[in-house]
């Protein structure tokens, strides 16, 4: 099979209007005074972390230096943000067996951005018998071991044995997924993929699962509006290998995005006056939208190109210890 | 819907009493099937019921080693649909299939009487390439009835190369909880060669009799499916 | 009311509504989905990159 070409002028335009948009929305990102005690963690470090996470991919993958330039800008607020990972060394003393400080610490460490004191702490508190103690989440654990890869550290569990626990390890009948299956299949990619990095860790067994079963998916998460999962959907297609291009699919999620940039999580453009809530209901769809139209240029790029010689699948950008395959 | 005479049974009463009789034919249950039983031929809806049923009326003729032999009365029913509700100039892909499947039944399994079954009207099938596969999924489930051994050989072989689309169709198809659609499209998928592995259409359909079962026509698919191509549990 | 099987009946509606019948419309669509129950949403977890907890659905067709 081949991939499909893209439409490159529609995809750049969305991440340039989804970077606008997040520009203007860098004072919402701001982490409050109380974020290591008493803030709501996913109101503050997760809109954050994402937005280090798919800023930093679109800084070093996009094609085009000015898209690069402005998601490197969000990047480095990020990582000021978190007082050049100071934060990290504050969260991990107060939520010493939390494994988000750890995740989040890896975004950037994959950038080469560390904390001699967070690096300490991690190497302690990861190498616990406790930190080994199987999570609740199969999906959640694929994260933790990326981060640990990125981080440097040992890998607590295997990570194909663990993959093979999740919902897109087993394979399900794809008539059977709800929306939180699906949001866990998406991230099981995102994970064994590195975000798209490396998308040579797909196993072909689950390349064809995803080539066969997302395109029905992404037509009912479309058709319900359900913007960041449809999002992540064609983020997922554009990890396979000839990834398909579905130019009807990506011009609705098009149709999607606002004037002023963002996309919203559901449905039409909340209407609300409260910027703190218009933020919340639209950065996760927005950074969504930037990130699978970045994979998906990457991808059109490469059907344009051809089919290319010996490693396919993987891209630029690559995260330390590449040589431990997932797989 | 058009109108009601006033006091009559519904249409679509009528054919989901005629869905369930057949699907118990099916089944094996209840007494030996004459489609002259289920709609009687002086009964003024019998026609359009047998015209939108297709072959599915004469589908308990398919299964091998019936008990009892099928009767003139059948004939006379299936003729007497034929002549009343023929597809105009404007039917559209679906009604004209469907025509066929019901000609292609009385040649397959009624016994040629004293005049001949007129001939299968010419089927267009463009669409079968050409449509995107949620379009191609819905419009293939309307011609499910064609879903019978032997019958449409050109179509399911054209059907063949678009497997994956119309497993795709049945995934959206159960997701958005359209069990007739879900339920004609599995018993197409049970009738093609190469379903993909994965879909899991068996439990698909012992899920889709259990979700959707309580209408008649959902039912006689899955039964359908199971009888002729052994898939479903 | 009155179910006569032999009432007769107008020709022509009868002749659209076996067209209907044949190729109906697509149905809308009905999205319900599995509602958590019980200890999850207490443990609030943090997902990274997962979706903001989600708002009730109002458009429940």
């Amino acid at each position: 099979m081949t991939g499909g070409r893209g439409d490159p002028g529609l995809l750049d335009r969305m991440v340039q209007r989804s970077l606008g948009w997040l520009e203007e929305a860098r004072p919402l990102f701001r982490l409050p005074s109380n974020v290591t005690t008493d803030a709501d963690p996913n109101l503050t470090l997760k809109p954050l972390g994402e937005l280090a996470e798919l800023t930093q991919l679109i800084g070093v993958l996009h094609p085009r230096e000015e898209i690069r330039t402005a998601a490197r800008g969000l990047f480095a607020f990020a990582w000021n943000e978190t007082r050049d990972g100071e934060l990290f060394a504050e969260l991990i003393r107060g939520e010493p067996f939390a494994t988000y400080p750890v995740e989040l610490y890896g975004v950037f460490t994959q950038a080469g951005l560390r904390h001699a004191e967070v690096d300490e702490l991690v190497h302690t508190t990861t190498r616990l018998r406790g930190w080994r103690v199987a999570r609740e989440d199969h999906t959640r654990t694929l994260g933790v071991l990326n981060a640990e890869r990125r981080i440097g550290l040992r890998q607590h569990a295997d990570f194909g044995a663990v993959l093979a626990l999740t919902g897109l390890g087993g394979l399900p009948e794809p008539w059977a997924l709800d929306r939180k299956s699906a949001y866990g299949v998406t991230h099981d990619v995102f994970h064994l993929t590195d975000w798209g990095r490396n998308r040579q860790r797909l196993p072909p067994e689950l390349a064809d699962y995803l080539r066969l079963w997302v395109p029905s998916w992404l037509e009912n998460w479309l058709e319900e509006q359900l913007w960041d999962l449809a999002g992540e959907l064609l983020a997922v297609t554009a990890c396979l290998p000839a990834a398909p291009y579905d130019p009807v699919a990506w011009q609705r999620l098009a149709d999607a995005q606002a004037a002023d940039g963002s996309v919203p999580e559901m449905g039409a453009a909340p209407a609300t006056g409260d910027p703190a809530e218009a933020f919340t209901a639209c950065y996760h769809s927005t950074l969504v939208t930037a990130f699978a139209a970045t994979l998906a240029r990457i991808a059109s790029d490469e059907a344009e190109a051809g089919p290319p010689a010996g490693d396919t699948a993987s891209v630029g950008g690559r995260t330390p210890c590449e040589s431990e395959t997932a797989l | 819907m058009a109108e009601q005479t006033q006091g009559a049974v519904p249409l679509s009463a009528v054919i989901a009493d005629a869905a369930t009789g057949v699907a118990l034919a099916l089944r094996g249950e209840g007494d030996p099937y004459a489609l002259s039983g289920i709609l009687r031929q002086s009964d003024a809806l019998t026609s359009a019921a047998v015209r939108v049923l297709g072959a599915d009326a004469l589908a308990p003729y398919a299964v091998e080693h019936r008990a009892a032999p099928v009767g003139a009365d059948d004939e006379a029913v299936v003729r007497q649909a034929l002549a009343a509700y023929p597809p105009g100039a404007d039917a559209s892909q679906v009604s004209v299939w469907s025509y066929r499947g019901l000609i292609e039944a009385s040649h397959a399994f009624l016994p040629a009487g004293a005049q001949p079954w007129p001939a299968p009207p010419e089927a267009e099938a463009a669409w079968v390439a050409g449509d995107p596969w949620p379009k191609l999924s819905h419009r293939v489930s309307q011609v499910a009835a064609l879903a019978l051994p032997g019958l449409a050989p050109g179509l399911a072989e054209q059907l063949a190369a678009r497997t994956d689309d119309l497993a795709r169709g049945f995934v959206r198809a159960v997701r958005r909880r359209d069990w007739l659609q879900a339920a004609g499209l599995g018993r197409w998928l049970a009738r093609l060669p190469d379903a993909p592995s994965t879909l899991g259409l068996d439990s698909g359909l012992a899920f889709i009799r259990q979700m959707g079962g309580a209408d008649p026509r959902v039912a006689l698919h899955v039964v359908a499916a199971q009888r002729f191509y052994g898939r479903g549990w | 009311m009155v179910t006569d099987r032999t009432a007769p009946v107008e020709t022509a509606a009868l002749a659209a509504e076996v067209e209907g019948l044949l190729e109906p419309a697509e149905a809308d669509g009905v999205f319900r989905d599995t509602r958590e129950c019980g200890g999850a949403l207490l443990l609030a977890a943090l997902l990274l990159i997962s979706p903001p907890t989600p708002r009730p659905k109002t458009d429940v067709r």
